[in-house]
Formats: structure tokens, C-alpha cells, sequence
């Protein structure tokens, strides 16, 4: 037998924000608690009280550097709900445009940057070794394919919203900003390299999943309920429904993200500032559920584009549907960069994207409260809004992408853990040959 | 030290008033020349016009402790400088808005006008302030001197 | 020639680090020339890994974000001993950031709203198993320790980025310049007159404009110019996110200044207009002002 131990992970590294992670053994060497402890929050939901509603765009972004353009569009979205306000069509597609760029960027950063060097140095490296530095020099291909993505992706961004970081031009009523001809033809000649970047990155991708291939269908298989948004079933990422699927596969919810309160619960745990989103007709635990690019394939029937579709549809003859496997997230990352890829070159395409009528000149604040939502590529995120009759926000709720995640998080951590230490998995996992050493 | 032991007979509040060289300076001047009752809680730093008063020197003043502080000028419509009175007016009223959200009792500051020959109104404004003031107490800057 | 780095992340939102990923094509420069020796954003190294260095040994730390935790203060503390040189990299480690504006409430306020009234909240508790305390209020970095140099920014541009890190490889001097927005803005000024601020949903601004002379709160002319005007470029009014040019003390009374001399407006009119100064003014800098500080002190004694 022997001694109680309390591992610590502090801090786990290549994410955005604060976390450490704590692992208690029991004497028996069973894996008893273990925490995913966030160790920081600002509290936006009390600062963005008293501010004009209209500027919420631009401060509740500050929530995230990687990820502003959805916290910037759920706020605009929630302060057009609260104020009656439809924008022209134009200034939507636009607004799809920017999302879907986000989208790539994103993805591709956490794909390469944050996910992909524990697997092509392999999880024993040294950390040196183990980091998108080392891989650019290492595989300096991977590393311009990576940085070319990435590229595309937060040019667009900015090219739209007049900074790739905590853009500016969503405003109540439509855009500051209509996005010009030039910038079109610019973006759109360079498609044809991004297709081919994309397809690439691909292979990359089926090329990890296949040397982990013992990992992948093994390590932190967790059933989860899962959420996400989904366009009349097809994978949708701006404006959509939200479904909820249980850990069988059946659809239990499909409803208008005005409803929210009805299905997210949020529990707060006593070892974590970011609280836990859950299925609350279930309860907690029980409803523990995972948002983000794996939840989002799981709830939807269907890709919107036929190259992603493609992409699912090899996923789904390998893994099924619902997949558990939490490192089949890495695989629907590139999915959905792939459906981002084909809408960004659909809405170039498009005549109205240039079009100039992308703002309304008679927006008037009232009293009300409005909620606005959009995917997150971390997750559903969902901008709560109230405001008084001068257009001054009054209160706010939030529910941040990420924290549908966390209590999903923990248990696929515990399993895991579980794996590691009860049953030695690492020594009986077959690994491959890392790509660089 | 508690906030009751401070208030009340031992607490002078230390005022600094800002005083336009053309009116309210020579208001005051004629003030204290005339012998009118004013308390001695004031330090008055002359400056050309209140248009002059960046709101930085007041908010440094009050950050370097100081209890009140009070701007005084021509009455709008007299400024030697034409507007700078009214530019002041204008600062005035957002600092207030600010000082108001920022929990700090916008009564700390005060904005009056005061002409050469109004000595009276001058010493008036200066004892209706220090008593305002030591009703609100001292300023938290000051805490442990 | 390499230099030994750290780049430690407080609270903050990770904008900094993604300015300096969207160098993009620089990277493949920049990164070679850099030995790094903690980033925990994209290499494993552990708290501990940092805390084992030796003093001074990082020649240059970059610190990102403010102190919202007792663990941010202790990391501040750890990277300020053991890097030579400190830079308090973008507006949050200068300023203390957009989480500044929680200055406006005491802790408890804030915390009861996110842990305990929040609308979708079942299980009311406030967190306190293997998280560190909160910080009563935001006090900027530089407040805290000395910084060797200071580089704001919501978040600094990979121009500005770019520049800092050329600079600390050569050894050129790098100094923050006294210019403002307007320095580099393309729009037309004309005469300033305002008699009505416009909220940004109200008309449409005019590209070629002066978007302070057509009525939209635009805080360029008092706010350091390092970031190319990028926000009016795009036909969106400056918030100042970049702060003040470094002789202005405080950001919100040099922009009340400004504002009080153009505006011709009812002195009672302006007040409505601006029912919130706080947000208005001091958009990323609350923290760093002066009544952010007296109003921490009025807390502080009770």
C-alpha cells in the first residue's frame, strides 16, 4: 500500500488562460478526485454594467485574443436582439465572413501551434523539443504551412474588421465598415493557395490520427452529452439553432438560443473560477456536456460544404457517431477548418459582400434585454444582455465557449488518469516513431 | 485610525483653490484686504485664467490629499481671455460625472465665479466650502500621515 | 547572437501573444535569434522550471496581462527577479487593462455577481479549493514592481512587436514616442465645433472625415499614436486602448480637457451625453488613474 499523493500539473501550458490540474491517489493507487483548477477570471459580468451598449462589442472581446471576433458578434448580436434591430443583409454576410476567418485562424493555431507538437515530437520529449518553435525549425514545411494558414486567416480577419485582434466594426444596426472590392480580389486570388494549404493540412492530420491510431481510439474515451449550433441539421458557426445530444446519440434539444435558460445550468465548483456549464434538465453531473469542433460534428447530420462533408463522412466510417474520443477534437478541428475554408471562398464569391448598404442610419436604444449567440471554436457562446431605455447595459450574462467544456474536461482527465496510473497505459499504448526527435 | 476620530473639531479640511489672475484672484485679494471673515484652510495658486485648470491639476490635487479643491473665475461672458471660463464650465461638468462614478463625492470640487470687485461672494464660496468638506471628511489619501 | 526570453502571461486575454504570432513570415527571423526559457503558451515549461532559474538570468521577460490573483503577483514578482531586463508588454501589464474597470466596485461585488447572482447559476458558492485569492483591486504592474521598459497596446501591434524585439537584439534604444493617433491618421481635419456627440450606431461616419470633427467620440488626439490609427482607418472612432503619450499622467483628465474646450455644448447637455466617463475615458487605463487609486484607498479604509 502506499501513501495518499497529490500530483500537480501547474500550469498547463499551450492553452489561453489560467489552469492548473490536481490529481489525487488514494492509498490503494486508485485515481480518487481529479481537478481542472482555472485560477483566474476578470468578472466582465460586472464591469460591462454602466457602459453604452453599442461599445460592449469592443470591451467584452478583451475576453479572448485568440478568439475576439465571436465574443465581438455574440455582443453585437445580443444588443440587436435587446433593441429590435436587424441589419442589412449584406453587413450578415460580412459578419459570416469575419466569423468564418476567425474560424481558420484559430483553428489553425491551435491545431499546429498548441496541439500538434506533443504529437509530432511525441508526448515523451523533452519540452524544448515539444513546442511549435521546435517544429518550425525542425520541419521547417509543416512550419510555413502552418504560418501560411494562420496568415490567411487573421489578414481577412482585419482586412474586415480593421484589426485581426479585437476587431472594430460591428456596431448595432450592422458595420462601421463595408468591405471593399480590393481587398476582395486580393483574398480571392490567394484561394487557390489556401485550398491546397488546406489539403495538405489534411493529410498532416489523417497522418497523426493514423501513427496515435491506439491513443485516438483508447486514451480518454469519455460518453458525454454534447452541444452545438446547426443550421436545418448542417454545421452552422453564425446563427443557428442549438441542439443537444446525449451520450447514446439521440437528439434531446433543439431550440433558439433565446431559450437558453431553460437547458444551460452553471455550476460552480469549489476548485475553479470558471464555472461549469452543463445539460440542465439532467442535472450535475449527470449533464456534464462538451461543446467545441467535436460536439459540433456529433449534434450536426451534416457539413454545409462538400469538401468538409467529405472530410466528416471518412471521420464518421472510423469512428462513428456520437464520437467519445476526446483526441478525435484534433481531427473535427480540421474538418471545420475545411467547411471555413469553403464559406470564406463562397461569401468572396458572392457580389453583396462589396456591397455599401452595410449599416442602418436609424438605430434607436430602449429598454429591453436581448441574447446573442455564435459558435466560438472553443464552444457555444452566448451574450445575455439588459439594458435601460438610454441604451446603457444594465446587467449582463455570459456563457463562455469554454465553460461547456470543463467539467467534460474533468472526466475525460479522470479516465485518463485512470489509464495512466491504475493501469499503465503509457507502457502498453503503441506510439509511433515521433516525426522529429 | 477610524473615520469618527477624524471627523468632526480635529479635522481642517486643506483646500486648494484655483484662482483666475483677472477676477477671482483680485477677489480674493480685495477680500483680505477689506478684513471679511474667511477661514484659513485655503491655499490659493493663481493662474492666468480657469481655462488653464487642466482637470489633471485637479485630480492630482486631490490624489496628493487635498480635501477640496475649488476653481474660481469670471462669471461667464467677463473672461479676459474671452472663453476660457467657459471651457472650464465644460471640463467641470464631465469631471463631476466622473468624480460621481468613481465614488469620490463630486462636492470635493467646486466650481464658482468671482469677480475683482466681489470680495463678499469670493470669502462666501471659500467658507461655504470648507464647511461642506468637513462634513464629507478627509480626503482617504491622507490616511496615515 | 541569441538572447534568453520569458514571456509570462497574468490575467489577461492572450492578445499579445497572438500580436506576436501574427508576425506571421517574421516568425522564421525573429524566432531563431530567441532562446526561450519559459512561454508557457506554447512550450511545457513548468512554474517551477522559472522559479529554479537563476536571478537575472533571462536577459529580457516580457510580462502580459495584470493582477487580478495572489499567484499573479507572485509570478510578477518571480519574473522581475530573475529576468535583467522587464518590459510590461501591452496595455493590461502597463495599465492594468480592461478588467481595470472592476475598480469601479469592491471585490465582493463582484464576485457575488459571477459566482453567485448570475441567471443560469444553480449551485451558488464562491470557489475556494486550490485557487488563490483575488486581489482587492487592480493595481497596474508598474505599480508593483519597476519595469525596464514599458510597451502598451490593446495589444501592440507585430509592428510594435517587431520593433522591440529588434531593438533588444541590436541594442538600439527604444523609446515610446510623445505623438499621438492623430499623428498618423489619413482623415481631413477641419474646424472643431462640436454641439452633439454621436453614439456609433447613430448615421455613418464618413470615411475621409475627421471622425472627432463629425461628432463621434474619438480619443486619437490624446492617445500615444504607436498603433498606426488603425481603428480609424476602418471607420471606428478611437476607444485610446494604446493609453496616454508618456508625459500624460492620466488619460481621462487629458481627454476631458481636450473635450471641455471643443465641445459647445449646455454644460448640463454634456453630462447627459457622457452618463459614463469611467468607460468613455479610461478604457484600458482606469487602474492606472488617480481616482481609481484614491477610491482603492477609500476601501481600504473601511
Amino acid at each position: 500500500m502506499a501513501d495518499e499523493k497529490v500530483i500537480r500539473i501547474e500550469p498547463v501550458t499551450r492553452l489561453e488562460g489560467h489552469g492548473d490540474v490536481t490529481i489525487k491517489l488514494g492509498k490503494d493507487g486508485k485515481v480518487k478526485d481529479v481537478q481542472f483548477n482555472v485560477t483566474s477570471t476578470r468578472f466582465f459580468e460586472k464591469f460591462l454594467e454602466g457602459r453604452f451598449a453599442e461599445e460592449v462589442p469592443r470591451i467584452a472581446e478583451r475576453i479572448c485574443g485568440i478568439c475576439p471576433v465571436p465574443h465581438h458578434l455574440a455582443s453585437v448580436k445580443a444588443v440587436e436582439a435587446a433593441w429590435n434591430v436587424t441589419p442589412p443583409p449584406a453587413a450578415i454576410k460580412v459578419r459570416r465572413l469575419l466569423i468564418n476567418a476567425k474560424q481558420l485562424s484559430s483553428h489553425g493555431l491551435h491545431f499546429f501551434a498548441l496541439a500538434a507538437p506533443d504529437f509530432l515530437a511525441g508526448p515523451f520529449a523533452k519540452p524544448s523539443k515539444r513546442n511549435v518553435v521546435a517544429i518550425i525549425k525542425a520541419l521547417p514545411d509543416v512550419g510555413k504551412l502552418a504560418l501560411q494558414v494562420m496568415q490567411y486567416g487573421q489578414d481577412l480577419v482585419a482586412a474586415i474588421g480593421g484589426k485581426a485582434i479585437h476587431p472594430v466594426t460591428a456596431v448595432p444596426g450592422g458595420l462601421l465598415n463595408p468591405f471593399s472590392e480590393e481587398k476582395r480580389d486580393r483574398f480571392l486570388k490567394m484561394m487557390s493557395g489556401l485550398k491546397e494549404w488546406m489539403a495538405q493540412t489534411l493529410d498532416l492530420a489523417r497522418r497523426v490520427i493514423e501513427d496515435y491510431w491506439d491513443p485516438v481510439t483508447k486514451l480518454a474515451v469519455v460518453p458525454t452529452y454534447y452541444v452545438g449550433t446547426h443550421d436545418k441539421g448542417a454545421l452552422e458557426i453564425y446563427d443557428g439553432k442549438i441542439r443537444v445530444m446525449d451520450p447514446e446519440g439521440k437528439i434531446v434539444a433543439d431550440f433558439k438560443p433565446k431559450d437558453y435558460r431553460k437547458y444551460f445550468g452553471e455550476y460552480v465548483p469549489d476548485h475553479s473560477y470558471a464555472t461549469h456549464i452543463y445539460y440542465k434538465p439532467v442535472g450535475y453531473p449527470d449533464g456534464t456536456w462538451r461543446a467545441n469542433t467535436l460536439a459540433r460534428c456529433n449534434v450536426a447530420d451534416k457539413m454545409k460544404t462538400p469538401l468538409a462533408q467529405e472530410a466528416l463522412e471518412e471521420m464518421r466510417e472510423r469512428l462513428g457517431r456520437p464520437i467519445h474520443a476526446t483526441f478525435a477534437y484534433h481531427w473535427a478541428r480540421v474538418i471545420e477548418m475545411i467547411q471555413a475554408m469553403e464559406e470564406i471562398d463562397l461569401l468572396l464569391k458572392d457580389p453583396d459582400i462589396v456591397s455599401t448598404d452595410v449599416k442602418l442610419s436609424d438605430v434607436e436604444p430602449k429598454r429591453g434585454d436581448g441574447v446573442g449567440c455564435v459558435e466560438a471554436p472553443r464552444g457555444t457562446l452566448i451574450h445575455h444582455y439588459w439594458t435601460d431605455e438610454r441604451g446603457i447595459v444594465t446587467r449582463v450574462n455570459l456563457i463562455v465557449g469554454t465553460n461547456n467544456n470543463i467539467s467534460g474536461i474533468e472526466k475525460s482527465l479522470f479516465e485518463a488518469a485512470r489509464q495512466i496510473f491504475e493501469q499503465k497505459a503509457h507502457e502498453s499504448l503503441k506510439l509511433p516513431e515521433p516525426m522529429i526527435k | 485610525m477610524t473615520k469618527s476620530r477624524r471627523r468632526g473639531e480635529s479635522f481642517e479640511p486643506r483646500i486648494v483653490a484655483f484662482c483666475c489672475n483677472w477676477c477671482s484672484y483680485a477677489g480674493a485679494d480685495l477680500a483680505g484686504t477689506s478684513r471679511m471673515q474667511m477661514p484659513p484652510n485655503v491655499r490659493i495658486i493663481r493662474v492666468n485664467c480657469t481655462g488653464r485648470v487642466d482637470p489633471l491639476f485637479i485630480l492630482e490635487a486631490l490624489y496628493q490629499g487635498a480635501d477640496g479643491v475649488l476653481i474660481s473665475g469670471c462669471h461667464p461672458g467677463d473672461c479676459h481671455y474671452t472663453s476660457g471660463n467657459i471651457k472650464m464650465r465644460a471640463r467641470y461638468a464631465l469631471l463631476q460625472n466622473l468624480l460621481e462614478q468613481a465614488g469620490i463625492d463630486p462636492r470635493r470640487v467646486h466650481l464658482q465665479w468671482a469677480s475683482a470687485a466681489e470680495g463678499d461672494v469670493f470669502a462666501e464660496g471659500v467658507s461655504m466650502m470648507v464647511e461642506r468638506i468637513k462634513k464629507i471628511g478627509p480626503n482617504p489619501m491622507r490616511e496615515g500621515e | 547572437m541569441t538572447i534568453r526570453v520569458a514571456f509570462a502571461q497574468l490575467t489577461s486575454c492572450w492578445g499579445c501573444d497572438q500580436s506576436l504570432m501574427d508576425l506571421h513570415m517574421r516568425l522564421l527571423e525573429v524566432l531563431p535569434q530567441l532562446e526561450i526559457l519559459y512561454w508557457p503558451a506554447v512550450v511545457d515549461y513548468k512554474l517551477a522550471d522559472l522559479e529554479a532559474l537563476p536571478r537575472n538570468s533571462i536577459h529580457v521577460g516580457f510580462v502580459e496581462g495584470s493582477c487580478r490573483t495572489e499567484e499573479d503577483v507572485h509570478l510578477l514578482n518571480v519574473m522581475r527577479e530573475k529576468s535583467k531586463l522587464l518590459v510590461a508588454w501591452g496595455s493590461c501589464s502597463c495599465y492594468g487593462g480592461v478588467q481595470g474597470l472592476a475598480n469601479i466596485w469592491p471585490l465582493a461585488e463582484l464576485v457575488e455577481r459571477k459566482f453567485q447572482r448570475a441567471e443560469t447559476i444553480t449551485d451558488a458558492r464562491v470557489p475556494d479549493v486550490n485557487v488563490p485569492p483575488f486581489t482587492e483591486h487592480i493595481v497596474p504592474n508598474p505599480d508593483r514592481v519597476k519595469f525596464d521598459m514599458i510597451l502598451p497596446g490593446c495589444p501592440p501591434t507585430s509592428d510594435n512587436i517587431y520593433d522591440i524585439v529588434v531593438a533588444l537584439l541590436t541594442g538600439a534604444p527604444f523609446e515610446l514616442p510623445e505623438t499621438t493617433v492623430c499623428d498618423q491618421c489619413p482623415r481631413k481635419r477641419e474646424e472643431k465645433h462640436i454641439t452633439r456627440f454621436k453614439r456609433t450606431f447613430e448615421g455613418k461616419p464618413d470615411p475621409e472625415k475627421c471622425l472627432l470633427d463629425q461628432g463621434y467620440l474619438c480619443l486619437g488626439f490624446a492617445t500615444i499614436g504607436l498603433c498606426g490609427a488603425q481603428c480609424p482607418s476602418a471607420n471606428s472612432p478611437c476607444k485610446g486602448c494604446f493609453g496616454p503619450p508618456p508625459s500624460v499622467k492620466d488619460h481621462g483628465a487629458k481627454i476631458i480637457s481636450a473635450l471641455g474646450a471643443i465641445a459647445d455644448i449646455d454644460p448640463e447637455e454634456l453630462k447627459k451625453m457622457f452618463p459614463d466617463p469611467v468607460g468613455s475615458f479610461y478604457f484600458t487605463d482606469y487602474a492606472a488613474s488617480y481616482l481609481a487609486k484614491i477610491g482603492a484607498k477609500k476601501r481600504e479604509e473601511r
